[in-house]
């Protein structure tokens, strides 16, 4: 009886294994977006003060493609808050997330000890008998 | 976590968590360290930037110049004017400023990238040294194991 339970055991133990492996990748991912998002929030960040320090009248350019268009200091201004907010909102998002998953992986994680746990009891058991 | 952790509090920790907490130290520090040398590169380029604004500043209008297209291709050229320069600020943007705001820029832009680095600095010798600590605490606790193990 014991042996079919130990594989049992041990097959949900590798299921367990594998999708702790995953969530650790997506966690990965998810810190590496953040990365990337917290760094485009910097330089944004950067650009609107210098922009804030600008005259009214200042000639401001974007750089579209090889070519650089002439824009207006306000519609800037507002395309630059505009990221920022995004980029601010995305980064919450990307939290929520990581948060939902660090619950799951340390669910995850707790699942497994017991499954270990068990199974080592089942052996010691048998190593007795 | 534990990034602050003292000498007294490794003392206490077992082989395997110091190991982890040396890891972890060490991927901090290569990690402050990458940083660090990254804000020095844009330093320098800013540092390029003003001395090349410092140095067109000082030429007369209509001073004939070679410009550089490639790095060994130059053709001649003469100063139109050199009161108002493009500065790129970031993310695609660039702003008309006058010869003196653009040095004003640079020169702004040097002292914030200064003053991260230091604070920057700070940090990555604080990490430094915990990271060092952990290394002769595992280092000991190692010696102290194998000589129990082998007496």
């Amino acid at each position: 009886m014991s042996s079919s339970t130990v594989r049992d055991l041990q097959r949900d133990l590798e299921n367990k294994a594998n999708d702790l492996g995953k969530i650790q990748k997506d966690i990965g991912k998810n810190h590496q977006l953040r990365k990337k998002y917290t760094i485009q929030l910097g330089e944004n960040e950067l650009v609107l003060k210098e922009l804030d320090l600008l005259e009214e009248d200042a000639n401001v350019y974007k750089l579209i493609g090889p070519v650089l268009v002439k824009q207006d200091l306000a519609e800037a201004n507002a395309n630059v808050r505009k990221r920022i907010e995004y980029i601010s909102a995305e980064l919450k998002r990307l939290d929520a997330i990581l948060q939902d998953m660090e619950e799951k992986q340390n669910n995850k994680r707790e699942t497994i000890m017991k499954l270990q746990q068990r199974l080592q009891t089942i052996q010691a058991g048998k190593a007795k008998a | 976590m534990a990034s602050s952790s003292s000498r007294g509090e490794m003392e206490k920790m077992g082989i395997d968590q110091l190991k982890a907490l040396k890891e972890q130290a060490d991927l901090e520090v290569n990690l402050l360290q990458d940083s660090l040398n990254n804000i020095r590169t844009a330093t320098v380029r800013l540092d390029a930037a003003a001395a090349a604004l410092n140095d067109l500043s000082l030429r007369p209008q209509g001073k004939k110049m070679l410009v550089p297209l490639t790095a060994s291709l130059y053709v001649p050229g003469t100063l139109d004017e050199a009161d108002k320069v493009l500065v790129d600020i970031g993310t695609g943007y660039f702003i008309e400023k006058t010869m003196d705001d653009g040095k004003d820029y640079c020169q702004r832009k040097i002292n914030l990238l200064k003053s991260n680095f230091d604070q920057l600095f700070e940090v990555a010798a604080k990490k430094k040294s915990v990271a060092d600590e952990a290394g002769m605490v595992l280092q000991a606790k190692v010696k102290q194991l194998t000589a129990a193990t082998t007496s």
